[in-house]
C-alpha cells in the first residue's frame, strides 16, 4: 500500500436525469404520493457517468486521463476532488490532494488581487501562512505587481487569468488533480504554466491530468488512463493510451451529415452537407494537420447565371474564412445547367484546435440567397503529436496558423 | 502523510472537526472577504452599519415608546429597545446570511472541494460585526441615560453562544434546504420580518398571557434569548424557567441541523 497514491475499487456514479428532479417542493410532495398510493413514476431516467472503475496510481506517476467527451473524464476528477460523493465504491487517497478544476474559483472581483491571492490560497487548501511564505513567488509568476491593490474587476481578463494561474501553480500538495485549464491566457503564458505543471510532475508528486491537447499530455504524462462510456478502456503506458485514443476516432460515427427535405420551390436547393477524410471517410474530428473536405450535393431546377456556392468559415464567433466555388470554377458562374451536383472542397490546414462552424448557401449575386446557409460544426484537435516546432498550432497567434509558400535561397 | 478514504458501504459518517479545524483559515478569508465586499465601493461605507439599527431604533421608540407607550418600567425606552436589538440583529442577520450562503457559492461548491459548513459558519463569525456596532450603540446610550449595568451581567456571554447556535442551527437549516428546495429561500424574509414581532424586542413578555407562554418560549427559541439579554444586561425581568426549554430547542435545532447538513453534503455538487 505505501507506494500507492490512489487507489480506486468498484467505483460507480449515478446521476438521476429527466424531470422530477428539478427539486421543488411541490414535486417532492406529488412524487411522495405518487410513491406512498401507487402509481409509477415512469420520467425517471438513470444515467452511470461512471460504472465499476477499478484502477491504481502509484506515488510519483504523472497520469493522462483520456477519453471522448462524455466518457467520465469530469465525473471522475470530481469524485477524486471530493466534489461530489460516489453512488458505489471506494477511494482511497495516500496523501494531501488538491484539486485544479478551474482557476480562480472564488476569486471576487471587488477584492484587489492581494486580498484575492489570500482568498484563493485558501479555497485551494493552503493555510494563509503557506500563501504568505509563496507570496511573492506568486506574485512574480504573475507578472501583476503594479496592480496589486487594484479591485480585480478592474483586470483585463488576461492579468484575471495569470493571477489565478499563479496562485494554482504554487499549491505544493502531494496529489495534484488538474482539469484543462491550460487552455487559458496567451499563447505565452500557456508554455509557462505547462512548464510549471511539468516541473510539478518531475518533482515526484503525483499528478493527474485531464486534456484534449495532446502534446501537453504526453509532454506531462508517464501514464495514460483511457476512459470510455464511464468504464476503464485502457491503463498504462502514455504512448499506447494516446494511440488507441486515436485509433478509436477513425470508426467516428457518420452522424454529423447533414441532408435536407426536397422543397420543389427553391429554384437551387443543397440536398447534403458532410465532413469527410481524404479518402472520403466521414468525420467529425479532425487534427489540427489532418486532411479534411466538405463533401456537398445539391440540386439545381432551372438553369441560371450569377449564381454561387458560398462556404464560411466561423471560428469562436466570427467568420474567418469565405469562398466562392466560382473562384475557382468561373464556367458555373457564368451557367449552372439544371441536374443534380456532386462537390467538394478542401478546407485549409493547419487550423487552431477548437471548434468550428462551416456554412454553405446558395446565392445569387447581388441579389438573396437561393437556399439559406446550412450549419455543419466540427472539432480541430491536436491530435498529431510530432514534436517539431510547427505542430504548435495552437501555441501561435493568429487565428488561421496557416504555412505559407515560403521560399528563400543564399545569395 | 495525510490519508483519506471514500468508501460508500460505510453509512455512519460524522462531522470531522480535525478537517474543519484545517480549514480555518479559508474560514476567516471567508468571513473577511464578506465584510470587506459589503461596503464595497459605498459613500458612506462603514457609516451604513451603523445607520441601519440607528433608524430601526428611531422607528422604535416612536411607534412603541411614544405612540403605543410599551411599559418597560423605570428603562428609558430606547434602552430597553436596544438590548432586544443587539441579539435580534445578529439572528436576522446570520440567518439570512447564512441561508443563502451555499445558494450563493454554486461555483465554488461545483469547483472545489472544503468542507462545506465552513460557508454558514463564516457568516455567524461576520454577524459579530454587526452586532459589535449595535452593542456598541446600547453602551452609548446607556451611558447617555446613565444607566449602569445590572450584576448579571457576567451572564452576557452565555446568552449570547445561546444566540449564535440557535442563528447558526436555523442558518444551517434553511442553507441546506434551500439546495434541494429554492422555496426556502423566499421563507427566510417572511421568517424574519413575522419573528421581529414574534420575539420580545420591541415590547416585553408580561404582555403575553399565561396560558400561551409556554408556546411562545417552545415556538420561539429567541424568546429566551432576548429575555436574557435583557435580564443580563439592564437587570429586568427574571429567568423564566420556560428560557431553560428554549435553550432544549436550540440545543435539538443544532444537533438536527448538522445531521440534515452532513446528509446534504453528499450530494451538494450535483443538485445544487
Amino acid at each position: 500500500m505505501s507506494d500507492i497514491a490512489i487507489k480506486v475499487e468498484n467505483l460507480s456514479k449515478k446521476y438521476i436525469i429527466g424531470s422530477g428532479t428539478s427539486g421543488s417542493l411541490r414535486e417532492t410532495l406529488s412524487n411522495t404520493w405518487h410513491n406512498t398510493f401507487g402509481g409509477k413514476r415512469s420520467d425517471e431516467e438513470v444515467f452511470w457517468a461512471l460504472q465499476d472503475l477499478n484502477f491504481e496510481i502509484k506515488q510519483g506517476e504523472a497520469v493522462g486521463i483520456i477519453g471522448h467527451n462524455g466518457a467520465g473524464k469530469s465525473t471522475l476528477l470530481k469524485l477524486l476532488s471530493k466534489i461530489t460523493y460516489p453512488t458505489t465504491g471506494k477511494i482511497t487517497m495516500n496523501g494531501r490532494v488538491s484539486s485544479l478544476l478551474e482557476v480562480g474559483t472564488g476569486f471576487h472581483p471587488e477584492l484587489t488581487g492581494r486580498e484575492n491571492i489570500y482568498l484563493n490560497g485558501t479555497i485551494l487548501g493552503m493555510t494563509r501562512r503557506e500563501v504568505k511564505s509563496k507570496f511573492d513567488e506568486i506574485v512574480d509568476f504573475s507578472g501583476v505587481e503594479k496592480f496589486l491593490d487594484t479591485p480585480v474587476k478592474r483586470y483585463s481578463s488576461g492579468m484575471y487569468v495569470r493571477l489565478a494561474f499563479a496562485v494554482a501553480a504554487h499549491l505544493e500538495p502531494e496529489i495534484l488533480i488538474i482539469d484543462e485549464v491550460l487552455a487559458v491566457g496567451d499563447a505565452e503564458f500557456q508554455k509557462k504554466c505547462l512548464g510549471k505543471m511539468g516541473e510539478v510532475a518531475k518533482g515526484g508528486r503525483t499528478v493527474l491530468f485531464v486534456s484534449h491537447n495532446m502534446n501537453a499530455i504526453k509532454s506531462l504524462c508517464n501514464k495514460g488512463l483511457l476512459l470510455k462510456n464511464g468504464g476503464l478502456d485502457y491503463s498504462g503506458n502514455i504512448e499506447k493510451s494516446i494511440t488507441k485514443y486515436l485509433n478509436s476516432y477513425e470508426i467516428g460515427s457518420p452522424d454529423k451529415e447533414l441532408s435536407f427535405p426536397i422543397n420543389p420551390e427553391l429554384q437551387m436547393q443543397l440536398t447534403s452537407v458532410r465532413l469527410s477524410g481524404a479518402k472520403s471517410q466521414p468525420l467529425e474530428v479532425i487534427d489540427v494537420f489532418g486532411e479534411a473536405f466538405i463533401e456537398f450535393e445539391y440540386l439545381v431546377r432551372s438553369a441560371d447565371s450569377t449564381t454561387v456556392i458560398n462556404l464560411d468559415l466561423e471560428y469562436m464567433g466570427s467568420i474567418i474564412l469565405r469562398s466562392f466555388d466560382c473562384d475557382v470554377q468561373e464556367h458555373l458562374y457564368q451557367h449552372r445547367p439544371v441536374g443534380t451536383y456532386k462537390g467538394r472542397v478542401k478546407l485549409p490546414s493547419p487550423l487552431k484546435a477548437g471548434n468550428y462552424n462551416v456554412f454553405i448557401s446558395i446565392i445569387k449575386l447581388k441579389k438573396d440567397y437561393i437556399d439559406k446557409p446550412k450549419r455543419l460544426s466540427f472539432i480541430v484537435e491536436e491530435l498529431s503529436f510530432n514534436s517539431d516546432s510547427k505542430s504548435y498550432a495552437k501555441w501561435r497567434d493568429g487565428i488561421i496558423p496557416g504555412i505559407l509558400e515560403w521560399s528563400q535561397s543564399q545569395i | 502523510m495525510s490519508y483519506s478514504t471514500i468508501d460508500t458501504s460505510k453509512k455512519i459518517s460524522f462531522f470531522d472537526i480535525r478537517e474543519l479545524l484545517r480549514y480555518k483559515d479559508l474560514f476567516y478569508t471567508l468571513a473577511y472577504r464578506e465584510y470587506r465586499v459589503r461596503y464595497a465601493q459605498t459613500f458612506l461605507g462603514f457609516f451604513w452599519a451603523f445607520l441601519q439599527p440607528l433608524a430601526t431604533l428611531v422607528i422604535f421608540s416612536f411607534v412603541f415608546g411614544k405612540a403605543i407607550k410599551v411599559d418597560t418600567g423605570a428603562i428609558p425606552y430606547p434602552i430597553f429597545a436596544l438590548t432586544g436589538m443587539v441579539a435580534w440583529t445578529y439572528f436576522s442577520f446570520v440567518v439570512s446570511q447564512a441561508g443563502r450562503s451555499l445558494i450563493n457559492s454554486q461555483n465554488m461548491i461545483q469547483k472545489i472541494y472544503f468542507p462545506r459548513l465552513v460557508l454558514p459558519l463564516a457568516q455567524a463569525f461576520v454577524g459579530l460585526v454587526d452586532f459589535s456596532i449595535t452593542f456598541l450603540l446600547l453602551i452609548v446610550a446607556m451611558v447617555w441615560y446613565g444607566i449602569t449595568p445590572s450584576p448579571h451581567i457576567w451572564y452576557l456571554p452565555f446568552f449570547l453562544l445561546m444566540a449564535i447556535i440557535a442563528a447558526l442551527s436555523v442558518g444551517i437549516w434553511i442553507s441546506a434546504l434551500t439546495i434541494r428546495y429554492r422555496d426556502f429561500m423566499h421563507v427566510i424574509p417572511f421568517m424574519i420580518q413575522i419573528g421581529l414581532y414574534a420575539t420580545p424586542v420591541a415590547y416585553s413578555t408580561h404582555y403575553i398571557p399565561e396560558k400561551y407562554q409556554l408556546l411562545y418560549y417552545c415556538i420561539n427559541p429567541m424568546v429566551g434569548v432576548v429575555e436574557g439579554f435583557r435580564w443580563s444586561i439592564i437587570g429586568q425581568g427574571a429567568i423564566h424557567p420556560y428560557t431553560f426549554i428554549s435553550l432544549g430547542i436550540v440545543i435539538i435545532l443544532f444537533i438536527t441541523s448538522l445531521i440534515y447538513f452532513k446528509k446534504v453534503e453528499k450530494v451538494m455538487a450535483d443538485i445544487i
